[in-house]
């Protein structure tokens, strides 16, 4: 994951973000949002296997996910120095995109993980 | 609620692993196949082309629009969609038909099927042989309880009422996979992988591919736009800019 940023969310917008005037160049903006969904993809693989490997099970899987990509959420935020405004051009970018789209990877990995570790 | 099952070690060595593993491996190959079918015989057809760079052109204007002065955009969105002759504007009854456009260029229809049989092909073919391999095991249980509804999507293959609804069968595990690992290719094989193909290529046809509609569509969202000139309150903002480079 931090491969991914370093190569792309460093680069500075051309926006200030000091006015209410959006401007915005649409390709960094979109490599943004592709760096967040690969890290939101990556991290819920992994998350995945992790909680397969820890064995949990029913609610608190779906509850570790959540956790992961809360700390996901975090994560972005602190790579955008906080200043969310000068890398995307609202909030519900870090905090929700891509929030349900790891979901499917998740439970495959954990059901994998899990069954390799725990049932047989 | 049955008792545990207790699965063979074997299941995990011989099916569990192995139909990951290769599912995984036919994604990939499928993603090279479609590539190599798709960079041959691309010759784009001049009006497609064409039609596409007015699209961008008006597309550059819309997004950059208060850059400029009132007059200056007034006159650009004259150019681009008058009613006589802008560029955007399709005279009504001069569209083409989408599908006899598809006749008439045999090219059209190949690559399509080509698109669609690279799709297709390895998926019986793996459907097949994970039905002939390994139909009727139970190769994996979830480690989240389900209603029962869902014994007929993750039991496929085996028909036993009593097992409890999580345990997973071997064909159900591969319709999990076919589904579950379009997050990990798109990390593996970039953006562009076969998958997303997939979803353009359906788009595609839902909307009828049309350039004509795009034109239009690209028109009407350029009629509504509302021009508001930056430039004058830019001092302020540089101002700000300033202010804050000094602070």
């Amino acid at each position: 994951m931090a491969g991914h940023n370093d190569s792309s969310v460093s680069e500075k917008k051309s926006s200030q973000a000091v006015d209410d005037l959006p401007t915005f160049s649409a390709e960094n903006m979109q490599n943004n949002m592709k760096v967040i969904y690969y890290s939101r993809t990556f991290l819920s693989i992994i998350g995945g296997v992790i909680a397969g490997i820890l064995g949990f099970t029913g609610f608190a899987g779906f509850i570790f996910y959540f956790l992961i990509m809360a700390i996901t959420s975090v994560g972005l935020m602190a790579k955008a120095k906080f200043s969310v405004h000068s890398y995307f051009d609202s909030w519900n970018r870090i905090i929700l995109d891509g929030f349900l789209g790891g979901l499917l990877s998740f439970v495959l990995f954990w059901t994998f993980a899990y069954d390799i570790v725990h049932i047989f | 609620m049955a008792e545990d099952l207790v699965l063979d070690t074997a299941i995990r060595d011989w099916v569990l692993i192995p139909l990951s593993v290769v599912m995984v491996l036919i994604g990939i190959l499928r993603y090279f196949v479609s590539k190599l079918m798709r960079s041959t015989s691309q010759v784009p057809d001049l009006k497609i082309v064409k039609e596409g760079q007015v699209i961008v052109r008006a597309r550059n204007l819309r997004s950059a629009a208060n850059f400029i002065p009132p007059k200056s955009f007034r006159a650009r969105r004259v150019y681009f969609s008058n009613e006589e002759n802008g560029l955007l504007h399709v005279p009504k009854g001069q569209a083409p038909n989408p599908q006899a456009q598809m006749f008439s260029d045999p090219n059209m229809a190949m690559d399509m099927m080509k698109k669609n049989l690279s799709m297709i092909i390895p998926q019986t073919l793996t459907f097949a042989w994970v039905n002939f391999f390994f139909s009727g095991f139970v190769a994996a249980k979830i480690p989240f309880p389900l209603t029962q509804r869902f014994r007929s999507m993750l039991q496929n293959g085996i028909d036993l009422s009593t097992v409890d609804v999580s345990y997973v069968s071997s064909r159900s595990w591969y319709f999990l996979n076919l589904f579950g690992l379009r997050g990990l290719f798109s990390l593996i094989l970039g953006e562009e992988n076969a998958t997303d193909d997939t979803q353009r290529m359906m788009q595609m046809s839902g909307f009828g591919f049309d350039p004509t509609k795009n034109l239009g569509a690209e028109k009407d969202s350029l009629d509504i736009i509302q021009h508001d000139w930056a430039l004058p309150k830019f001092e302020q903002r540089a101002e700000k800019v300033l202010r804050n480079l000094i602070r």
